[in-house]
């Protein structure tokens, strides 16, 4: 039988009610579509992740707002090279565990895995720049209207064909 | 927490049950993360359908007791909100003060 996945497993207490309810207020709306019209193996791949995750050399997100207000969150994105790894980074997350990222970035930002299916050929190449937000934000106008359409602006002058999502 | 993803209506979902902070796998298994990045692209190819989540196979190897993806101080919001309890309703419905 194929496995069902529960989004819960690892949840537990307040968030696991608290995200159920998010769940319940989205109303349906339509699914954005863009076929893939090439093979994998002629595609540019970019990566952003909702870790918070910077380069040490840039500047952190936001912590200390998010302290001095527990309903705000940093709605900005930081640019991450395609060689980056966990000793040039660090992450900015208050609601997660950043250790074992900390130890190795792929956990849960594979760059390294994806420069091997560049090598590979399974992938055509890998962008130059991926990305990462923090993903505790409880109100996305700022996200959504601000940093979003830079974002987008970035993946086309790369040509990136395809983005993967990696949920912190 | 792909539930939470498809409720925006995204167009393909590849769905893992992988603990916070390890979507990809444990620190140091290169073997492991690369066959789910593997299986997330292969997803982007065999799905035709708007919406379409493939559900991936990988079994995380502890028990949900033994996992710690939470940080391990609690957040602005959680000491926000065992100050000021009444408030949950207003978290639980995104409905932000000010």
């Amino acid at each position: 039988m194929p496995k069902t996945i529960d989004s819960f497993r690892f949840i537990s207490g307040i968030t696991k009610r608290m995200i159920k309810s998010w769940i319940g207020m989205e109303k349906p709306r339509p699914t954005p579509w863009t076929p893939l019209t090439r093979p994998l193996s002629e595609c540019t791949v970019a990566l952003i992740s909702s870790a918070g995750i910077a380069l040490k050399t840039d500047q952190p997100f936001d912590q200390d707002g998010e302290r001095q207000n527990p309903w705000w969150g940093d709605p900005t994105h930081r640019i991450l090279p395609k060689t980056a790894t966990e000793k040039d980074v660090r992450l900015y997350h208050l609601h997660i565990d950043p250790s074992h990222a900390e130890q190795d970035l792929n956990c849960l930002f594979p760059l390294q895995r994806l420069q091997e299916l560049e090598n590979s050929g399974r992938i055509g190449r890998m962008s130059p720049r991926h990305y990462s937000i923090m993903g505790y934000i409880l109100k996305p106008e700022k996200l959504l209207q601000e940093t979003v359409p830079l974002l987008i602006r970035n993946l086309k002058e790369d040509m990136v064909d395809v983005v993967v999502l990696v949920p912190a | 927490m792909p539930d939470l993803t498809a409720s925006v209506s995204v167009p393909r979902i590849a769905a893992i049950e992988y603990p916070l902070g390890r979507t990809l796998g444990q620190p140091g298994d290169s073997a492991g993360q690369m066959a789910v990045l593997e299986a997330t692209l292969q997803a982007l190819e065999t799905i035709q359908t708007p919406g379409e989540i493939i559900q991936l196979p990988f079994e995380w190897p502890e028990a949900p007791k033994d996992v710690h993806s939470h940080s391990k101080i609690d957040p602005p919001i959680g000491r926000y909100l065992a100050r000021n309890p009444w408030f949950l309703p207003r978290l639980l419905t995104r409905d932000v003060p000010g």
